[in-house]
């Protein structure tokens, strides 16, 4: 089977892992469930604020390599469950969930062709940022207070993208080639 | 390979900033209606409904853990421990007769001066389920709901005092927002001098706050609070929290009071759901004629 070598360009056709084990809506919808049910978890009470978004961070890796099964519609809905299952408003993780993927789509020419530590590191703001929407929308809506203690639920989402998408990456079969993505050849630095 | 996981060859759909801009719009709409009608309780039941199996099963691994340790005590624990229960509840029979001696004969004083019968509650013991991870109010899920009986806004109590009030219902579980949160706030009484003040929460965990209380009221470190019962939310006589640091006003007219709760607020298990007793239904009305004046009275205001 023809591969492409590292410093050639990217051929047309899906080659090698990519045509062997594409992203299939079983997979994606799936790992997406299996996200979710880890934040239904019953976490312990004092560490619910460092708890990652995991459904958040199962949306944006589909985002970035299936954006045509994950993406806006998916994000809403995952959103409301999400709120049901945290009790707050209705709509505020879904409209968090949706700016995140909005971003992610837009950017996903450029992420798509990032390692994973790379990666990890244009999506720390991302994923921050989603926090920091929720706490704001809420104050915005009038609720009393919020706990800014959440705003590192973020940047341990980031952490854990790492290993999280490093696992990903090896149980669906995606072989990244550093620093090559969609756009050319890999530039040496 | 799906058809729908490669680009189609030709766009025949809206664009991402105006997909974008919709769902935005369809989220705003919701957080309308969430926030200043309340209007989605219906939908939010129907998804939690579905939602509570599957939480009841992932948190099933737990309860499992947690049975297979209570598995592994020793004979000497536990025989300690029932001896320690008997005592117990030996005191609380004798005390449970005082108390119905008591009750008697309140209930005697009370017809006496032509008062209204107090209000009883009855008891539904639920069990925490799990804390919610909600960034903007302290609120714990109870595995009672709406198929035991449970309603928004009755208090929730544990062995040493008032924890919350429920706050939603649904089928199977409730919500309880705790004293805590900083939007709870209950009347209670000084035991010391019956003063009546307003205790709320104040987003801490260890600590409640009487926010404005009058420069030259009487209120020591140590007094104990309890409920006064005239909100006709929390029934009279539930321990809140005891006194541990008053303020004088320095910037403000108002002085204010740190309170510790009595109550494990987000440390036991099981509570108690306080549900009033339906007493229309066993005692007749109290006389109309001395209370219908002050009633219309107070009417117009």
């Amino acid at each position: 089977m023809p591969r492409a070598e590292p410093g050639t360009s990217k051929p047309l056709l899906p080659q090698g892992a990519e045509l062997v084990a594409p992203p299939t809506p079983a997979r994606v919808y799936a790992s997406l469930a299996v996200a979710l049910a880890a934040t239904l978890l019953p976490w312990a009470d004092g560490m619910l604020w460092l708890v990652p978004d995991f459904t958040l961070m199962a949306l944006l890796y589909w985002s970035i390599r299936a954006p045509r099964l994950a993406g806006l519609g998916v994000a809403f809905l995952l959103g409301l469950v999400t709120d049901v299952a945290g009790g707050v408003l209705m709509g505020l993780n879904a409209l968090a969930y949706c700016a995140a993927t909005f971003v992610i789509l837009m950017l996903r020419r450029r992420l798509e062709g990032f390692d994973v530590p790379r990666q990890a590191l244009q999506l720390a703001p991302l994923l921050l940022g989603k926090e920091a929407l929720v706490l704001l929308a809420g104050l915005m809506l009038g609720l009393p207070q919020a706990d800014w203690r959440w705003l590192a639920a973020g940047l341990v989402a980031a952490v854990l993208w790492l290993p999280l998408a490093w696992l990903m990456d090896r149980l669906t079969g995606y072989t990244r080639v550093a620093g090559q993505g969609e756009a050319g050849p890999r530039v040496r630095v | 390979m799906s058809p729908a996981s490669h680009a189609p060859m030709f766009v025949r759909e809206m664009g991402l900033p105006l997909r974008f801009s919709l769902y935005v719009l369809l989220c705003l709409f919701l957080l309308a209606l969430d926030a200043r009608y309340a209007a989605l309780s219906g939908l939010r039941a129907g998804l939690n409904a579905v939602l509570h199996p599957v939480q009841t099963a992932l948190a099933q691994p737990w309860h499992w853990l947690r049975g297979a340790g209570g598995f592994f005590v020793t004979h000497a624990e536990v025989s300690a421990e029932n001896v320690e229960l008997r005592q117990r509840e030996e005191r609380l029979r004798a005390d449970l007769l005082d108390r119905r001696a008591l009750a008697d004969e309140n209930a005697q004083l009370r017809a006496l001066l032509a008062l209204p019968p107090r209000p009883g509650v009855i008891a539904v013991v639920g069990e925490i389920q799990a804390a919610l991870p909600d960034p903007f109010a302290r609120k714990v899920v109870i595995n009672r709901g709406e198929a035991h009986g449970l309603a928004a806004g009755w208090p929730v109590v544990d062995a040493t005092g008032l924890v919350g009030q429920v706050t939603r219902v649904f089928p199977w579980t409730a919500e309880v927002t705790l004293l805590t949160d900083r939007g709870q706030a209950a009347p209670v009484q000084n035991q010391r001098n019956g003063l009546r003040i307003i205790v709320s929460g104040q987003g801490s965990d260890s600590l409640l706050e009487v926010r404005f209380l009058d420069a030259h009221a009487d209120l020591k470190v140590g007094d104990l609070l309890y409920t006064s019962g005239i909100d006709g939310v929390y029934p009279a006589g539930i321990p809140v929290a005891e006194v541990v640091h008053t303020e004088q006003p320095r910037h403000s007219p108002f002085a204010r009071a740190l309170c510790r709760p009595l109550g494990g607020v987000g440390q036991y298990r099981h509570v108690l759901v306080l549900k009033p007793e339906p007493v229309a239904a066993t005692v007749p009305p109290p006389q109309p004629s001395p209370r219908k004046s002050p009633e219309s009275r107070h009417a117009p205001r």
